[in-house]
């Protein structure tokens, strides 16, 4: 078969020629279809900077960035910032692809749990020490905590909030439920929060109000997992990983009975569960009062969904049986710098992120935009005097709820693609509670070293 | 190779495809045709070798590599191999690409062929009509048709709740029934094709063997097997080959309704690849699960071919 | 629908009713899914949520068209129509000269390159795609149209129809231009090419269709919201906004309207061309 060589080299040969070819056709094809993301940074005196944004509150809306980069650019003519939206639909999938193709963003718009727990424990972050060296003393000692990695700042943060769920206020008072809550504080019990959903399966099943589901238990993956871990941590006060983060706990007993009341609660109608739904489905529905509560809000959310309610969202915290909740945190919503090698560029990433987050001008508009409240507390009530500050107050409230943070604890990444089968095996097919608990937990430990 | 590059001039004989292939040629002739062949080659192979041959062997190097969000970590020998016949969601996923194929193709096949033999012998106003019916939901494209099926599945916005009276049975929700779902749409986006073809080929059936057929006093279905059905087998041989390509490769169908859920129960091998690399970041097992789908796929093609070959 | 009836005479009239109506009612429910996109797209809200089955936009709106408009949907309809376009003519040209090639040519490596690309052509691309990505950005090509382009231009499946084609040419033709004195290029572009036209047109249709319908390498290598295509943008505004049928509907309308009325048009061709692509395989 001497035919064989002239073939490899042949295709060898259009290999190479196909490298030619293709980097060719880039060069001279490229400008009408994709701006120069990855064009050369240190030609001439302008340093591209591409920033990836998640959804977070008011910068769902992308046009947002525009007069904060415009005032950044202006400050610092020499630096020119990009900015690609991603939501959390596929974000992840979005930085994967960069990733592992070498093509990563420079910043980063999230929160601990990617850009510390997954992307700096996997070394792709940059040290920001000396950003906090700075600018980050008056940060409270919960937020620096989660923004570092064994003693190396990897995030800068901007904001931070609570997350926590909501009822439909008109809903709960035409089913007589509102009795159930402590409106000024914003919580309830585990009873009573029982009680409420059973007023309210009562309501819908005569008619007397027009939701159809009193609430859904969504078990669809991607992103919303926070509402779901709250909601069982908090029915029985107990944690979702254990104080030296060496174990996850959902098969403590008193998950499990968290769990198992979940359960019972899907299977006499006072709940619902949906495999099919991720937290966005479930946010919509309960926008579309087809829910009568989200076990998914904030204030960010809260802004989004406005428009479209034709009703009061009520914030609540997440019931417990002490009536003490205790709330996770939204964020602190922040930057990251990925190491692209390039010391020009992590340079200028720095003084971006210095811009937004530490010059109180842009950082309190920045702040704003997000809905949230600043990490700085020398910056005090950046809402004060504001319209809508009224609107926030209960979003504020939740703050005094915060717990501990564990979204950093190893194997998160892996121990989220769990989370959803277990519950969705739990709450839809009705498995045994203890078994799938003791599953989930033998397998996401598995990978918490 | 290189045993048979040294071996092969000194036993050419048993080569037969080789004296039917240049046979009266003479060397120059060959070299000259090699030669203006590859040129004729040459564009399309750029593409190919660049953009399927040369991604297709790194993927068979990164799936012996331990590779992940941080980078090459190290050589995994065959660890990605051996995780694999060890993972739950991998013999799930196995199963039920085994399921979506068996499934699928031969209902794709026997329904185009019932369609097609009930609609090619109409007026072709008619015929034209049901065969642009059957194809459309080829044009208006997988993401759309999937979109408008996720409404009308949808538990509380639904339309089939709503006219089934089914409350809201949340369909894709449900591991039992989301994946015939997910079947029954591969199914709606897959007859078209097939239609056409063998309203084709049913169109040129030699009508002389069946007319001397029903001389003969054949029944219907006599005349169908044994005169139609030998001459559309070609056809019915590239309906399986596609059908089956089509239904390994459906991706957007299940990352938009169920991204392999409810409990893996429509994951696939292919959705596994890519939610193993993009979910988990796994990306030297990703590949190894791509490795072992590409030789499933290779040896159901060929089964396919053997099958209706010896038919 | 009257069928000729000589040689049905076999067929009792109850089958041919019973399949009649089973065509009718497979017909309509074909056709739903289309028109349920369309009519969906003019329903508002309270419609679109509503419990119980609304066939008929009750107070049509345009609401959802002027929500899609507010982002660049008519840049997403240029970037598909756009990457279709390219990826049709690249593939019709480099698969018509390889086609021929490995038709009509008897070369060294034939055997071994032909069993290559039919092993190829089953290949789904998410097994290649991490590699296919670095690849991009080796070329700096990430986020870029070409992305999805070149890659399409790759897959092999257009070398083989092209070569089911060109066999069919009678190789006295080929041998009669020779003997002329023709050239190789001119062979092919003054013999070869009329007679292979009903099979570049055929391929030219699949590949524009299957183009605009491969998700899956869209999805992956396009990033900024400029960049995406209408069926990408549908699938994202669906992860924003999660139940936004309405909104959705829109965006599926916009997707689908335009081809299908190309197909409703070029009916004839496309049908006729791939037929006749399967019926020489």
């Amino acid at each position: 078969m001497n035919m064989k060589k002239p073939l490899a080299l042949l295709l060898a040969a259009g290999m190479t020629l196909g490298l030619a070819a293709c980097g060719g056709t880039q060069g001279s094809t490229e400008s009408p279809a994709a701006g120069g993301e990855t064009g050369g940074s240190n030609t001439g005196s302008t340093v591209e900077l591409s920033l990836w944004a998640f959804n977070i509150g008011g910068f769902t809306e992308a046009s947002n960035w525009d007069s904060l980069i415009a005032a950044f650019n202006e400050a610092n003519p020499g630096i020119n910032v990009t900015v690609t939206p991603i939501n959390y639909q596929d974000g992840d999938q979005k930085l994967t692809t960069a990733i592992s193709s070498n093509n990563a963003p420079d910043i980063i718009f999230e929160g601990p749990e990617r850009i510390v727990g997954n992307y700096a424990r996997n070394g792709l972050m940059v040290d920001l020490g000396d950003l906090w060296t700075s600018g980050g003393s008056d940060i409270a000692e919960g937020i620096s905590s989660v923004s570092q990695l064994d003693g190396t700042y990897y995030m800068y943060p901007l904001s931070v909030a609570a997350h926590c769920m909501a009822i439909n206020y008109e809903a709960f008072e035409a089913a007589g439920a509102l009795q159930y809550l402590d409106e000024e504080n914003r919580t309830w019990t585990t009873d009573n929060f029982v009680k409420a959903m059973e007023a309210v399966r009562d309501a819908i099943a005569d008619g007397t109000i027009a939701v159809k589901v009193p609430g859904i238990i969504y078990c669809g993956a991607q992103g919303g997992d926070q509402g779901t871990r709250a909601l069982v941590n908090n029915l029985y006060s107990d944690y979702y990983v254990n104080e030296d983060g060496t174990s996850y706990l959902a098969n403590s007993e008193n998950n499990v009975k968290a769990l198992t009341l979940l359960q019972d609660m899907v299977n006499n109608g006072s709940m619902s569960a949906n495999a099919s739904f991720a937290a966005a489905d479930e946010l919509q529905a309960f926008a579309n009062q087809t829910a009568a509560v989200t076990f998914c809000w904030n204030y960010s959310n809260y802004t989004q969904y406005a428009e479209q309610t034709q009703f009061t969202p009520f914030a609540m915290a997440f019931p417990s049986d002490d009536g003490v909740p205790e709330l996770e945190m939204a964020g602190p919503y922040g930057f990251g710098i990925f190491d692209n090698g390039d010391e020009a560029k992590i340079e200028a990433a720095k003084k971006f992120i210095q811009f937004v987050c530490d010059d109180q001008t842009a950082g309190v508009e920045a702040v704003k935009t997000t809905g949230f409240f600043p990490v700085h507390s020398s910056w005090g009530d950046v809402y004060a005097g504001a319209e809508d500050a009224e609107l926030r107050a209960p979003f504020a409230l939740m703050s005094d709820y915060l717990g501990r943070y564990y979204n950093l604890t190893g194997g998160w990444t892996e121990q989220r693609a769990l989370w959803w089968p277990m519950l969705a095996a739990i709450m839809t097919t009705g498995a045994d509670v203890q078994t799938e608990a003791d599953n989930f937990v033998q397998q996401a430990n598995a990978n918490i070293g | 190779m290189a045993q048979n590059t040294v071996a092969a001039p000194a036993q050419t004989k048993p080569k037969k495809q080789k004296p039917s292939q240049f046979s009266g040629m003479s060397k120059a002739l060959v070299r000259r045709e090699t030669i203006s062949a590859y040129l004729f080659l040459l564009p399309s192979l750029i593409f190919f070798v660049s953009f399927v041959v040369v991604p297709m062997f790194i993927c068979v190097v990164y799936s012996f590599l331990e590779y992940d969000l941080s980078g090459v970590r190290g050589f995994a020998g065959l660890d990605n191999y051996i995780k694999l016949f060890q993972d739950p969601v991998f013999h799930r996923g196995f199963l039920n690409t085994v399921l979506i194929v068996v499934v699928a193709v031969p209902t794709v096949a026997a329904f185009s062929l019932w369609v097609s033999s009930a609609i090619y012998k109409m007026h072709p106003l008619p015929r034209s009509f049901f065969r642009c019916v059957f194809y459309l939901p080829v044009v208006t494209g997988s993401v759309a048709i999937t979109v408008v099926w996720k409404w009308i599945l949808h538990p509380y916005y639904g339309l089939l709740n709503q006219v089934a009276g089914t409350g809201t049975f949340d369909w894709l929700g449900n591991q039992h029934t989301a994946i015939w779902f997910i079947i029954l749409i591969l199914f709606t986006t897959s007859i078209g094709q097939p239609i056409v073809l063998y309203v084709a080929a049913l169109g040129n059936v030699d009508q002389s063997l069946v007319e001397a057929a029903q001389v003969d006093g054949a029944t219907k279905l006599q005349v169908f097997w044994k005169i139609k059905w030998p001459q559309i087998m070609p056809t019915t041989l590239y309906v399986l080959v596609i059908t089956t390509i089509n239904s390994f490769q459906c991706f957007a169908l299940i990352q938009l309704l169920t991204k392999g859920g409810p409990l893996n129960s429509t994951m696939t091998i292919m959705y596994q690849v890519y939610d193993t690399a993009y979910r988990l970041n796994d990306l030297g097992y990703a590949n190894a699960i791509g490795v072992v789908l590409a030789i499933i796929i290779a040896i159901f093609s060929a089964v396919q071919f053997k099958l209706a070959k010896t038919e | 629908m009257k069928a000729k009836t000589t040689d049905l005479s076999g067929t009792s009239t109850g089958y041919k009713v019973f399949a009649a109506v089973v065509l009718v009612l497979l017909a309509i429910f074909f056709l739903f899914p289309l028109y349920w996109i369309v009519t969906g797209s003019f329903k508002n809200v309270i419609e679109i949520n509503a419990n119980y089955p609304i066939w008929f936009p009750q107070n049509p709106t345009l609401e959802n068209y002027a929500t899609l408009f507010e982002r660049p949907a008519f840049k997403w309809l240029f970037n598909i129509i756009f990457i279709s376009a390219a990826a049709m003519v690249l593939t019709c040209l480099t698969a018509a000269l390889a086609g021929y090639a490995l038709g009509k040519k008897r070369f060294y490596g034939r055997a071994v390159l032909f069993t290559i690309i039919i092993c190829a052509m089953a290949l789904p691309k998410q097994v290649i795609v991490i590699p296919l990505l670095q690849e991009m950005t080796f070329f700096h090509m990430n986020d870029n149209l070409w992305a999805v382009i070149l890659p399409t231009v790759g897959w092999p499946f257009g070398v083989f129809l092209m070569k089911q084609f060109s066999e069919t040419i009678p190789n006295e033709i080929l041998e009669a231009a020779r003997v002329d004195g023709a050239g190789e290029l001119r062979t092919f572009f003054s013999v070869v090419f009329p007679m292979i036209k009903p099979g570049i047109g055929a391929l030219a249709i699949f590949t524009f269709v299957n183009t605009w319908n491969d998700y899956f390498l869209q999805l992956v290598m396009l990033t900024r919201d400029k960049n995406w295509t209408l069926p990408l943008a549908i699938a994202n505004l669906q992860g924003e906004m999660s139940t936004d049928f309405g909104l959705i509907m829109a965006g599926a309308a916009l997707a689908a309207i335009p081809i299908v009325v190309v197909f409703i048009a070029f009916q004839k061709y496309f049908t006729q061309g791939i037929a006749m692509g399967a019926v020489k395989g």
